[in-house]
């Protein structure tokens, strides 16, 4: 089961591999997949796996940390990377350590990627920390400590249910909203948010897991074909994703849409204010050793490029 | 205090949780700026509360909606037998949806998630295996009136679930025969939401899927951020309705409307459009206001076929006006913003009114009562001045929601609070016992749909996972070529469905069907939530399942058939306005589009 909206290539990726994974040796594996949400958000998604209606889905990193938080150390940390390339390096990094921790709680990734950035989406233009801190701020109601976090940020949340985004910022009862490109555009957020930040802000970040027991079940045979199967369409939703980000943005902009761009002077003035509050999302929103994991990778990473 | 205090007590604390909750969070968003940590989490997981504790009591008071004619038809044994069967089928049903519930919640606390201060997820979500165990021992208990007819009925339950941990043949093949029984227990006097659980549990049984899915979706159906507006506007229309404002209201109409020719059928419809809007698909409406308004129209010398007539049909009158239940419902389902839902159903509600008072007066008798009576401006003034409060009801629900600072979960709790205050504090119609009885009647009421709701998508969740609405689509897109030819058969379509599903079900169920094929077809999706609505009205008046016509049947006591037959000019009436609704998009979308800008 997927979020994925029908026909985009995240479900026509996921049906090619189902192809794949019916030829597999040993009798292949029957894919069936269910688009748009049918089966309920990310975290319902995770409850039919659990009780064994679903045997796999594709989840980001809301509904992983239902199961594991400690994938949380990439989506949660804002500011941090500075590309794509940067979250891939770490993702790959941290592998192994997901993969135990998730196979610990009954699960099997089998691939990984990311579905590019997280962007503001404001009434009024913004451009720099003072702009937003001004504009009262979605924050999902189910997560009160980033509501926390972001009172420390010096931002004003507004904590409420996603199905309130729209009418919340008709009403004016929020003027701003972080999001995907790709969600504001199916959502329609942009009609009622017309000025977008093109700020790296966070990367959405997710994998498509199985349940242990249905993994247990197939043949060590077929489990390799299943994998080289899925590592590959991992590759080409990433690469196609990263194209659909842009094309919502363009679609958008059609419609009205204004985008700002940051330089690298608005860039750095976004990091130092995030940085400020990094210390009260280490330990709360992400492991703290996760966290100093992450910006150490980040540390080598960066020192290795510039040899 | 008994067990039967303890819940009703329980209840009541509860859904007054309900409404204080987001009225404090509210108050304090506008104060501090944050407001209590899991608010809204805590609310979503009340509603799971008053749900299930709503329907346990129910199923003790053996007040589960049904909609079977059957035990009204027939007599000594053959009646008895026949809810034997009934609620011993609906008890096995019950039975298998608390194990599921058990499995679920088990995997639930395996994941050991926390909702709000250290309480975990788990220990609420334990309600929906209690709810459902609680339903089932209360529907053995209701299925013989000695002791004899209940053991009857444990053995048909007994017996019902045994086949299905150990099937004496494949799974598969018991199937069909098993669906036919669960069709035929509803048609003998099993609760409506026995139909679809039972119908949902056999398929995923059928197929080797797991039952728990079935509890799963009701969790997830009734936790959903937006359910919290059903009870509390619920409650709201019954404080409203058991308070005085009933009596208030329908003088100022009279006064207003009443001395003119046909005014008593234009006060019939006005009042009972602004009950239902509130109170919703319920039949509380005429419950509530069918012992005042039948003398009234009396009174005026319409004749009494005419007079049942006008109530059974202006009974769902009012079902398309905002914060109405459906209207409220099908936005969740169909992911359609609530606002333009609530924008949407004003003009096509209004003709539906407009069109039944034209009737009304029509069928006026030539000489009527209001004859030479004149327009009283000081009566009208001192009507209008008594029922001030009630009048501003709308403006201080729908002030808060359009002007920006309350969500509409809260706006429906400041309603209810609202309500409260007119009817027990400022009036004094109602004293702590009333409020007592009143919130255990609403729990009840709530409990029993919400009962509904949840298994429904369950159902609804096993045609996903069939992939039939896919299905229908790509079928639907094959072989119709004409959005219009598309919107006559939703038409025809709907009008069946309304005859034999209620209208929560047919939400559930229907519109996860319909929807996509209508996005196919380029219909606007709030005109197709209207059409949908407007359909399902009709539904209320059409025979075997037909909701009014049971309320009307059971509050003025008159046989089915006759009811039936009275109400089929109002009938008649309303599918004009049905497709009028249909083939005039404006009507619908014009008011949310010029909002929107
Ligand atoms: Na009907
Ligand atoms: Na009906």
């Amino acid at each position: 089961a997927t979020l994925a909206p029908k026909g985009t290539s995240f479900h026509q990726i996921l049906l090619s591999m189902g192809e794949k994974w019916r030829q597999a040796p040993g009798g292949g594996v029957l894919l069936t997949v269910y688009p748009d949400g049918v089966m309920g958000g990310e975290a319902d998604v995770v409850r039919r796996m659990r009780v064994g209606q679903i045997q796999a889905g594709m989840l980001s990193a809301v509904g992983l940390s239902e199961i594991d938080p400690s994938i949380l150390a990439i989506q949660n940390m804002p500011m941090v990377f500075r590309s794509l390339e940067e979250v891939e390096f770490v993702a790959e990094k941290l592998r192994p350590q997901f993969e135990k921790r998730f196979a610990d709680k009954g699960f099997v990734p089998l691939f990984w990627g990311d579905a590019g950035w997280v962007r503001f989406f404001s009434k009024s233009p913004v451009e720099r920390p003072a702009d937003l801190q001004k504009l009262k701020q979605f924050c999902w109601a189910g997560d009160t400590r980033q509501a926390d976090i972001m009172k420390a940020g010096g931002y004003r949340p507004v904590l409420l249910e996603t199905s309130d985004i729209l009418p919340g910022l008709q009403t004016g009862l929020i003027e701003a909203v972080a999001m995907p490109p790709f969600f504001a555009l199916a959502a329609q957020v942009d009609t009622q948010a017309r000025h977008m930040l093109a700020l790296n802000w966070a990367p959405i970040f997710g994998a498509t897991v199985m349940a242990k027991k249905t993994w247990d079940a197939i043949p060590a045979a077929t489990q390799q074909s299943m994998l080289q199967a899925a590592r590959e369409s991992g590759e080409q939703m990433k690469t196609k994703n990263r194209a659909e980000a842009d094309q919502s943005v363009t679609a958008m902009q059609k419609r009205g849409l204004v985008t700002h761009a940051v330089t690298p002077q608005l860039e750095t003035e976004w990091r130092k204010a995030t940085e400020e509050y990094y210390p009260k999302i280490r330990g709360s929103l992400v492991p703290a050793d996760l966290f100093d994991e992450v910006l150490k990778l980040l540390r080598e990473h960066r020192a290795a490029r510039q040899k | 205090m008994n067990l039967r205090g303890v819940e009703n007590a329980a209840l009541a604390v509860a859904l007054a949780l309900m409404v204080a909750l987001p009225m404090a969070e509210a108050a304090l968003r506008a104060a501090v700026g944050t407001g209590i940590s899991g608010a809204s989490a805590l609310l979503q997981h009340l509603t799971l509360v008053v749900g299930m504790l709503g329907g346990a009591v129910a199923a003790r008071e053996d007040r589960l909606l049904s909609l079977s004619t059957a035990q009204l038809f027939l007599k000594g044994t053959l009646k008895s037998a026949a809810r034997i069967f009934g609620y011993g089928v609906g008890a096995g049903i019950s039975a298998v949806l608390c194990w599921g519930a058990v499995v679920f919640v088990g995997t639930e606390r395996g994941a050991g998630n926390i909702l709000a201060y250290g309480v975990p997820v788990w220990v609420v979500q334990g309600v929906l295996p209690l709810g459902f165990g609680a339903v089932a021992v209360r529907l053995v208990w209701h299925g013989g009136e000695g002791w004899r007819g209940r053991a009857l009925t444990l053995a048909v339950a007994v017996a019902l679930v045994a086949v299905g941990v150990r099937p004496p043949l494949e799974a598969s093949r018991l199937v069909t025969p098993a669906l036919v029984l669960v069709v035929a227990a509803t048609a003998l006097g099993a609760p409506v939401f026995v139909t679809l659980g039972g119908a949902a549990a056999i398929l995923f049984w059928g197929e080797g899927l797991p039952v728990a899915s079935i509890p799963l979706d009701h969790y997830r159906q009734v936790v959903n951020p937006s359910i919290p507006t059903v009870p509390l506007f619920t409650l709201a229309g019954y404080l409203l309705a058991e308070g005085g404002a009933s009596r208030r209201l329908i003088r100022v109409f009279q006064e207003l409307v009443g001395w003119f020719r046909g005014g008593p059928a234009i006060v019939t419809a006005l009042v009972c459009a602004f009950f239902t809007s509130f109170t919703g698909g319920s039949g509380v409406t005429i419950l509530a206001l069918g012992g005042l308004l039948m003398p009234i129209l009396l009174a005026s010398r319409y004749s009494e076929r005419n007079a049942l007539g006008l109530l059974t049909g202006a009974g769902s009158l009012g079902l398309l006006f905002p914060p109405c239940l459906p209207l409220i419902l099908y936005a969740i389902i169909a992911k359609v913003p609530m606002k333009d839902m609530f924008l949407g159903g004003i003009a096509p509600g209004i003709l539906l009114v407009l069109l039944t008072a034209w009737w009304g007066i029509r069928q006026s008798p030539p000489a009527a009562a209001g004859e030479g009576a004149v327009f009283r401006w000081q009566e009208a003034r001192q009507a209008l001045w008594e029922a001030k409060w009630e009048l501003l009801l709308p403006v201080v629900a729908f002030a808060g929601l359009f002007g920006g600072f309350a969500t509409l979960v809260e706006a429906a709790a400041l309603t209810a609070l609202y309500a409260f205050v007119v009817e027990a504090i400022i009036h004094r119609d109602l004293k702590l016992p009333d409020l007592g009885r009143v919130m255990t009647e609403c729990g009840l009421l709530i409990g029993g749909v919400l009962l509904i709701l949840g298994v429904a998508l369950g159902f609804t969740n096993y045609l996903i996972d069939a992939q039939i609405p896919a299905r229908a689509v790509d079928w639907a897109t094959a072989s119709i070529h004409s959005p219009w030819v598309f919107l006559l058969l939703l038409n025809a379509l709907l009008l069946i469905v309304g005859c034999l599903m209620d209208v929560f079900s047919a939400i559930v169920v229907v519109a996860p069907l319909v929807i996509p094929i209508g996005t196919a077809f380029g219909v606007d999706p709030v005109h197709l939530g209207i059409i949908f609505l407007a359909n399902l009205e009709l539904g209320y008046l059409t025979p075997p399942v037909g909701m009014n016509l049971f309320l009307a049947s059971y509050r003025f006591g008159k046989p089915m058939p006759e009811v039936a037959r009275a109400a089929v000019p109002m009938m008649l009436v309303l599918l004009v306005g049905v497709l009028l609704i249909t083939y005039l998009p404006a009507l619908t979308t014009t008011l949310p589009r010029w909002v929107g800008k």
